[in-house]
C-alpha cells in the first residue's frame, strides 16, 4: 500500500476521538459501534500507516458508509423539522470520517470533488455545530484541502453581467431615501406599511463584486446548494435537488446557453452566507433589523440568485422582511393582509401560505373575488431595499439575472 | 449421523454469548443427513447488508461478507429441517422464530453477531421487525413487543378494547380471549411495523395503532389479505382487491394526490376500480399488483425503486423524485420473444425493501429495481442503482418460493 500523504494524515490529527463524542452519540448503538471502529482506526493509523491496516480500513469504511446511508434515510424521515439533533450529529461524523476513507482510497480530482459535496451535505443535512473540540478546524482545512483543485473544474469564464440601468418605474407604494431608523420604526415597522427604501446598500461590496460572476465562481463554485427546478413551487413539476454551485452558474448564466432549452433553476431561500464566509463579508445587515426593542431574535439571511423569468408565486411569511436587489431587477406585485379571504390560499398543509392566483395574469373568471383586491406594483432594482410587514401578499418575478438578499427578522 | 436434539433443547437460554461453533453444530442439521421425505428441505438465498452479522451466524464455513453482492446460500438457527421457520429482517438485526423459540441476532447491545435466544407462551404466527423492537404474535392471538437488546424480556402488549356495544355475556374464544358481541373476533391477525408506525389488526377489521384503537372498520364486509409497513406508512389489501393506506405520505407513499399525514386508512381512489392482488411497502414507497398482472408503483424514487428513470435525459439534473399518484408499469418482455408470450410472465408478487422493489414474475423469474449500493439486488451494477426494472435472478424458476425484503437486503426462502 502506498504510504499515506503526509498532508492528509496530518488532517487526520483533526478527526475527533470517541471520547471526544460518545455523550453525543447518546445510546445509538450502531453510532457508538461504527464511529467507535472509525476513530480509533484513525488513531492507529497516525502511528502506523502500514500493510496491516488495510483490511480494517475495508471493513470500517465500508461500516461507515453504512452508517451515513442509514442516518440519511433517519433524517428523510417524517417532516425535516422534527429530526433529532443527534441523528443529524451522527450523519455528519459519518460523513468526516466518509471523507477521510475516501481520500485514503484514491486521491484524484473526481474524488476531491465528491469529497467536497459530502462535506457541504454534512453541513446542510446533518449538523456540524459544537460537535466536538476541533470541528470548525476540521471543516475549515478539510475545505481548503478540497478546493485546491477546484479551479481546474472552471476553465471557461463566466460572463460579467451588464449593470441594469436605473429607470423610473411605476411605484404604488410609499418609497424613503435612506430613512432613520426613527423614521423607519414610525412609517414602515410600527404603521406596518410595504415601503421602498432606496440609497440604504450603496456601501455593500456585493454590489460591486458579484456582477462579476467569476467571482462568485471563485468563492462558492465548489459548495453544494440546494436549487429550486422549475419555475413555480406551487407546480407539479417543481422539485428541489442538490448540485454543485458551479454547476448551476453555468447552466444558468453561461455563454451559449441560451439556445438550449433548459429548466429554469433558482437558488431560492438558501442560508448561502453561513455556509461561504466570504460572501458573508460582502453584505451588512441593515441596521432597520434592530428596530425591535426586543433586540435577542436572530435575523435570517436567504440569498435568492437565479437567471430571467425566476417566479415565486403570490405568498406571505411570518416575518418582517427587508428583501435587498444587489444585481438585475425583479418586478413585484403585494397585496394587503386584510385581502387575504379574497385570495384563494391553498388548502394544502404546505401551500396554506400560498395563493393559488397567477398574480401576473389575473383570471376573474376563475377567481371571482380577485376583483376586491388592491394590488401594488413596484419594480425593485440594484441598490434598493423593499420592507414588507408580516403577511403582506407579495409575486415576484425576476426581470433579468438577478441576485437578491432576503433579511426575515422580528 | 445423528443429531442431539434434546441437548440442544435443554441449553440454557443463552443471551449474549455469540452461538460458538459448538452450539452451531448442536443447532444445525449437517449436510446429507437422511431428511424425512414428507418434509421439505429449505434452502436460503440472501444478498444484501450483513455488516454486522445477523446472517449465516451458524456458518461453521467462514466470515460471511459484511456486503453479499449475489444470491448466495445461508444457515438460519434451529433444526433446517424443520418447515415454518419465521423470518422478519431489521436494519442491525435479523428475527427468527420457530415454535415457540426466538432468535435475535445482530448488532443488539455493543458487537456484531450478538444473539438473544428465548422462548414464548406458546407458538409464534407472526413476526415484524423495526429498529427498536419486534412485534410477536402468537397463535392465539396475544401481541408482544421484543425490545432489541441482549437482555431483552417479552413484554405483552394490551391492546385498547374496541369500542363495542356491550353484551351481557360475553362471547370467547378458543384461546379465551374476548369476542365483540356480534360474535366477531378480537383476535390480532396481522401485524407490521416501520420505525414510525406499529399497526396490528384483527380478524373483526379492527385497526390499531398499537396500542390505541384507530379504525374500525364495517364488520364483516371483507376479510383482510395483506397488511404491510414502511417507515412511515401502512397498506392494507382486502380479498375485494381494495388498497387502503394511512399514515406519513410526505412522499409521496400513500398513493393520494396531495401529499400530507393521513390519520386513519383511506381508500386509495386511482386503483378505486382495479382488483388488486398483492401489495408491498417499502421504505417511502409502495407497491401493488393487479388481477389482469399489472404493476403500479408510488412514493419515492430516490434511488429508481419505483421503477421510473431517475435522472433526465440530460444527465445532469433528476426527475422528480417523488410520485404521488401510481404509476402504470409497461414491463418488458421476460421469457418470451414473441408478443404472445409478454403475457406469460405477468408479475404476481412484489416486495419492498428500503429503497428498492423486489418483483416475481409467474414464470418464476425475479426482476428488481432501486438502490443497489449495499447488494440488495444481488447483481453488478455501475451506478449504484436501477432505475428500470430488470431481470436480477434465474435459478429460482423451478421451486416454490417466498421473498423476504429487509431495509437492505433480499432473501429467498426455496423449498426443494
Amino acid at each position: 500500500m502506498v504510504t499515506v500523504k503526509a498532508s492528509l494524515l496530518e488532517l487526520t490529527k483533526l478527526l475527533p476521538h470517541f471520547v471526544d463524542i460518545e455523550e453525543t452519540l447518546e445510546n445509538e448503538v450502531e453510532a457508538r459501534y461504527v464511529l467507535k471502529r472509525a476513530a480509533d482506526h484513525f488513531e492507529k493509523l497516525q502511528l502506523d500507516s502500514s500493510k496491516e491496516m488495510e483490511e480494517d480500513e475495508e471493513e470500517v469504511s465500508y461500516l461507515v458508509q453504512a452508517l451515513v446511508d442509514k442516518n440519511w434515510e433517519r433524517i428523510h424521515s417524517g417532516h425535516f423539522s422534527c429530526v433529532s439533533l443527534t441523528i443529524r450529529k451522527i450523519y455528519a461524523l459519518g460523513c468526516y470520517f466518509k471523507i477521510f476513507f475516501l481520500l485514503l482510497e484514491k486521491s484524484s480530482l473526481e474524488q476531491h470533488e465528491q469529497c467536497s459535496t459530502i462535506l457541504d451535505e454534512a453541513q446542510l443535512l446533518g449538523c456540524t455545530d459544537n460537535l466536538y473540540v476541533k470541528c470548525n478546524e476540521l471543516q475549515a482545512a478539510l475545505m481548503k484541502y478540497l478546493d485546491v483543485d477546484a479551479p481546474k473544474m472552471s476553465p471557461t469564464p463566466l460572463p460579467v453581467l451588464d449593470a441594469v440601468q436605473r429607470r423610473v418605474s411605476r411605484c404604488d407604494i410609499p418609497q424613503l431615501d435612506a430613512p432613520s431608523i426613527i423614521e423607519f420604526r414610525a412609517s414602515c415597522y410600527d404603521a406596518l406599511q410595504p415601503t421602498l427604501l432606496l440609497n440604504t446598500i450603496n456601501h455593500w461590496p456585493a454590489l460591486r463584486k458579484w456582477r462579476d460572476l467569476n467571482y462568485l465562481l471563485k468563492v462558492a463554485g465548489n459548495r453544494t446548494v440546494p436549487i429550486e427546478i422549475g419555475s413555480n413551487y406551487a407546480s407539479d413539476e417543481w422539485s428541489q435537488q442538490l448540485v454543485k454551485i458551479r454547476d448551476f452558474l453555468y447552466r444558468q448564466f453561461g455563454e451559449g446557453n441560451q439556445t438550449v432549452n433548459l429548466d429554469i433553476e433558482y437558488l431560492a431561500q438558501h442560508e448561502l452566507f453561513a455556509q461561504i464566509p466570504a460572501l458573508r463579508a460582502d453584505i451588512c445587515v441593515p441596521d432597520y433589523c434592530s428596530v425591535s426593542a426586543d433586540n435577542t431574535s436572530t435575523v435570517d439571511i436567504k440569498a435568492w440568485l437565479g437567471p430571467k423569468n425566476t417566479i415565486s408565486p403570490m405568498h406571505t411569511d411570518p416575518k418582517h422582511n427587508l428583501l435587498c436587489q444587489v444585481f438585475g431587477s425583479k418586478r413585484i406585485i403585494l397585496a394587503a393582509p386584510k385581502d387575504t379571504e379574497n385570495l384563494y390560499a391553498h388548502e394544502t398543509e404546505f401551500l396554506g401560505n400560498t395563493s393559488q392566483i397567477d398574480a401576473a395574469n389575473l383570471d376573474f373568471e376563475s377567481f371571482p373575488l380577485l376583483r376586491r383586491v388592491q394590488f401594488y406594483e413596484l419594480l425593485l432594482q440594484p441598490g434598493d431595499c423593499l420592507y414588507l410587514p408580516p403577511k403582506w401578499w407579495h409575486y415576484v418575478r425576476s426581470d433579468t439575472p438577478s441576485f437578491s438578499v432576503s433579511f426575515w427578522f422580528e | 449421523m445423528s443429531v442431539d436434539q434434546t441437548t440442544a433443547e435443554q441449553q440454557p437460554q443463552v443471551a449474549g454469548r455469540p452461538p460458538s461453533p459448538a452450539c452451531a453444530r448442536r443447532c444445525a442439521t449437517a449436510v446429507g443427513t437422511p431428511s424425512d421425505e414428507r418434509r421439505k428441505m429449505r434452502q436460503f438465498l440472501f444478498t444484501g447488508f450483513n455488516a454486522f452479522g445477523q446472517h449465516n451466524s451458524n456458518n461453521t464455513v467462514g466470515r460471511t461478507s459484511g456486503r453479499v453482492t449475489a444470491l448466495t446460500e445461508i444457515h438460519v438457527p434451529g433444526n433446517e429441517n424443520d418447515n415454518n421457520i419465521i423470518i422478519a429482517i431489521s436494519w442491525r438485526y435479523t428475527v427468527y422464530a420457530k415454535g415457540i423459540k426466538i432468535w435475535l441476532i445482530g448488532l443488539l447491545d455493543s458487537m456484531p453477531g450478538e444473539c438473544l435466544e428465548l422462548e414464548a407462551p406458546m407458538a409464534i404466527k407472526a413476526l415484524a421487525a423495526c429498529d427498536t423492537h419486534c412485534l410477536v404474535l402468537l397463535q392465539n392471538g396475544e401481541l408482544y413487543k421484543l425490545p432489541v437488546k441482549l437482555d431483552a424480556k417479552l413484554q405483552q402488549i394490551k391492546l385498547e378494547t374496541p369500542p363495542n356495544p356491550p353484551a351481557t355475556a360475553t362471547k370467547r374464544t378458543i384461546f379465551g380471549t374476548a369476542k365483540a358481541s356480534n360474535g366477531v373476533s378480537t383476535v390480532i391477525t396481522h401485524i407490521a411495523c416501520g420505525s414510525h408506525i406499529n399497526v396490528a389488526i384483527s380478524a373483526g377489521n379492527t385497526v390499531y395503532s398499537i396500542p390505541s384503537c384507530l379504525h374500525q372498520f364495517p364488520q364483516l364486509q371483507w376479510r383482510l389479505k395483506q397488511l404491510e409497513c414502511g417507515q412511515e406508512h401502512a397498506l392494507l389489501l382486502n380479498a375485494n382487491g381494495d388498497v387502503y393506506t394511512w399514515g406519513n405520505g410526505l412522499r409521496g407513499q400513500l398513493g393520494q394526490e396531495t401529499l400530507g399525514v393521513e390519520e386513519t386508512p383511506q381508500l386509495v381512489d386511482a386503483l378505486a376500480g382495479i382488483k388488486i392482488t398483492h401489495i408491498a411497502a417499502g421504505g417511502w414507497h409502495s407497491a401493488a399488483i393487479s388481477a389482469f398482472g399489472d404493476l403500479y408503483t408510488w412514493g419515492l424514487n430516490s434511488n429508481g425503486q419505483l421503477g421510473m428513470r431517475v435522472m433526465k435525459p440530460d444527465g445532469l439534473l433528476k426527475e422528480p423524485t417523488v410520485y404521488p399518484l401510481p404509476q402504470l408499469h409497461d414491463l418488458s418482455a421476460c421469457c418470451g420473444t414473441s408478443d404472445d408470450d409478454v403475457d406469460l410472465c405477468a408479475p404476481v408478487k412484489v416486495f419492498a425493501g428500503s429503497r428498492h422493489t423486489v418483483l416475481v414474475r409467474s414464470c418464476g423469474r425475479l426482476w428488481a429495481s432501486g438502490w443497489s449500493a449495499h447488494g440488495q439486488l444481488g447483481i453488478q451494477v455501475n451506478s449504484q442503482y436501477l432505475d428500470a426494472f430488470q431481470a436480477i435472478y434465474d435459478e429460482c424458476r423451478d421451486s416454490e418460493y417466498s421473498v423476504i425484503c429487509g431495509p437492505w437486503s433480499t432473501l429467498l426462502v426455496l423449498s426443494k
